[in-house]
């Protein structure tokens, strides 16, 4: 679905912004993009759909160049939710996706009541203003509109942002019910829970540079200790203990009353990323 | 394509519905005619100056009606002292001497021409008349045509800047970057509506305020200059709201076209300043433009190229800055 060939991108002589990304998108994946503010997301994600020119490299999307002219035929696969919930303020939110959704063929479009729906948007609020919407009900518009077309290739730039954790949960499963229809998902976010729970790989940049891609799970794995902290009672006492994981293959290595709890040492999304950048996410 | 333009026109008129700038233009359409037709004739029909005469042996037979007859020196004293614009004529000593507080050399020669004029029958100063313009069919054309020019350059130019500062605000711009949309067709369709709004406002104004007759006559010459100042003063008005900042800013940038490029038009235009370069003065030929259609005046060929060149080289201009806007960071 996407295919990134050593793409590097300046703005000016000084600001050299990627140096030579290679990765590829399959289709139906949901694909992670993590970096820390100013490494390069953004700009990969406006090269990837049709803002940003003049790069180096190549970069294929759908099985084409994306530096030949694409026409609308482009556009009309894609889906972009943008950082930021931009919309019409003086609009409603019915107007606001009646307008989006014209410029797709009527055959492409989804029904825009289902969809508001779905997204669990308040009706009192459909033929209000979006000036008079919270910022979690903005994001849902914003999300209908992304989704309104029916894309093939959708495109999310910190998709849970202003929403509450019922929201956010909500935004996963439409996420992930987006994935079964066969929609490929390009996520950009800061937020390791999404990027940990939604996506089939991801990747980190820092400075223009990828560091790491791989599955969530095995880059944890990779740099896991293989350690395991038990928490047990013995002659009456609690304890924590800790020990290597395949002696476990083996039962508890140890005399002991009860066990209370057994956890792995397994690092999270974050601590990966910080050991790969050297760089917190935010 | 043609549906994807109609949802951008029915948008931008909802963009303009909603920031009342229909209902301000037939505000100032209201305005204006009522300035035409209850103030500004009326003034032109007053004389210029009021005149006072003096004269107790009641020497000045041919007198004009205009003129104001006083019983004594010390009368047309007390009159030119509340009208410090008047001019007073004293006949009591056989000629007549003219009295008048100073202005400016030139006016004060004007002044006192004019009184000393009205001494003297309407027949012998008559002179030949070119044109076939009543004074009045000559007045309102002149103030329609400036009234139609302010419009067009001030309150058109700050309406299409205002609905783009407010999609840039609302960041809105960013998603017609994505969607399937020949990106041209977002900055043709507002230039459509304004130009539609500017020449339905130049019909009405024109009609309500030259006439039925005279009005229809000249029409067809004025939508065309109409539209070409239309679309110059969008595709500017398009230019400062995607360069600038914000609006504070440009209000700066009008308030220098306002006052440092209309200004020099106008008074160049309409009188008897002259300024040497007035000729390299983008703005004084367009209004000359404007003027001749409502006089009927021929336009160069060479006028047309001009405006047609710098309507292509600012939509050019506009193009790359519009596209420099979507490629920004939210």
């Amino acid at each position: 679905m996407i295919e990134v060939k050593n793409l590097t991108f300046s703005y000016g002589k000084d600001k050299q912004a990627l140096r030579g990304l290679d990765f590829t998108v399959e289709d139906g994946e949901i694909f992670g993009f993590l970096g820390p503010n100013g490494s390069g997301k953004s700009t990969t994600q406006k090269i990837l759909t049709g803002i940003l020119k003049g790069y180096g490299g190549k970069v294929s999307l759908f099985g084409q160049d994306v530096s030949n002219p694409h026409g609308q035929e482009f556009f009309r696969k894609i889906g972009v939710l943008f950082e930021f919930p931009y919309l019409y303020a003086n609009l409603s939110a019915v107007d606001n996706l009646n307008y989006f959704a014209s410029f797709y063929p009527k055959e492409q479009r989804r029904d825009i009541g289902e969809l508001l729906d779905a997204l669990e948007f308040k009706r009192d609020f459909l033929r209000k203003p979006v000036s008079s919407y919270s910022k979690g009900m903005r994001q849902r518009v914003s999300m209908a509109r992304a989704l309104v077309s029916n894309p093939r290739l959708l495109f999310l730039d910190e998709p849970t942002s202003g929403l509450d954790p019922s929201g956010a949960v909500l935004f996963r499963r439409i996420i992930e019910q987006e994935r079964k229809k066969g929609t490929t998902v390009f996520v950009t976010t800061h937020n390791m829970v999404d990027a940990d729970l939604l996506c089939d790989r991801v990747a980190f940049i820092s400075s223009g540079n990828l560091v790491a891609l791989d599955t969530p799970k095995r880059l944890k794995e990779k740099n896991s200790n293989h350690r395991v902290v038990i928490d047990c009672l013995v002659r009456g006492q609690r304890e924590t203990r800790t020990i290597e994981a395949p002696e476990l293959e083996a039962g508890i290595p140890f005399a002991h009353d009860e066990i209370i709890s057994i956890h792995s040492q397994e690092p999270t999304l974050e601590d990966m990323f910080i050991q790969y950048t050297g760089r917190g996410l935010s | 394509m043609g549906n994807g333009f109609l949802a951008l026109v029915k948008k931008d008129c909802r963009m303009l519905a909603s920031g009342k700038f229909f209902l301000m233009a037939m505000g100032f359409l209201v305005l204006y005619t009522a300035y035409v037709n209850l103030g500004y004739l009326r003034f032109m029909r007053m004389p210029p100056y009021n005149v006072y005469l003096y004269d107790p042996a009641g020497t000045q037979t041919e007198k004009s009606s205009l003129v104001w007859s006083v019983s004594s020196v010390e009368e047309m004293d007390a009159a030119l002292l509340s009208d410090a614009n008047g001019v007073g004529l004293d006949a009591s000593a056989g000629e007549v001497r003219v009295v008048l507080y100073k202005g400016a050399e030139h006016v004060d020669r004007h002044r006192a021409d004019y009184a000393l004029s009205l001494l003297e029958p309407a027949a012998s100063r008559t002179p030949e008349v070119l044109g076939t313009n009543t004074p009045e069919q000559k007045a309102r054309k002149e103030i329609t045509c400036e009234l139609l020019f302010f419009e067009l350059a001030a309150v058109g130019f700050l309406g299409i800047a205002a609905v783009l500062f407010k999609e840039k605000g609302m960041g809105v711009i960013r998603v017609h970057a994505v969607l399937p949309l020949r990106k041209e067709l977002f900055l043709l369709s507002k230039l459509a509506v304004f130009l539609l709004s500017d020449l339905v406002f130049a019909v009405l104004l024109t009609l309500l305020n030259v006439g039925l007759a005279d009005g229809a006559a000249v029409l067809p010459a004025v939508l065309l200059q109409t539209a070409v100042l239309s679309l110059l003063m969008a595709l500017v008005g398009l230019l400062c709201a995607l360069l600038l900042k914000d609006f504070r800013q440009f209000t700066l940038a009008y308030l220098v076209i306002a006052i440092f490029a209309a200004t020099p038009v106008f008074l160049s235009a309409n009188t008897s300043v002259k300024f040497d370069w007035i000729g390299w003065h983008p703005f004084y030929h367009i209004y000359m433009g404007l003027k001749n259609a409502y006089f009927g005046t021929a336009i160069s060929p060479v006028y047309y190229a001009g405006a047609v060149a710098a309507i292509v080289l600012l939509f050019l201009m506009v193009q790359l800055a519009f596209h420099r806007e979507m490629g920004k960071e939210g």
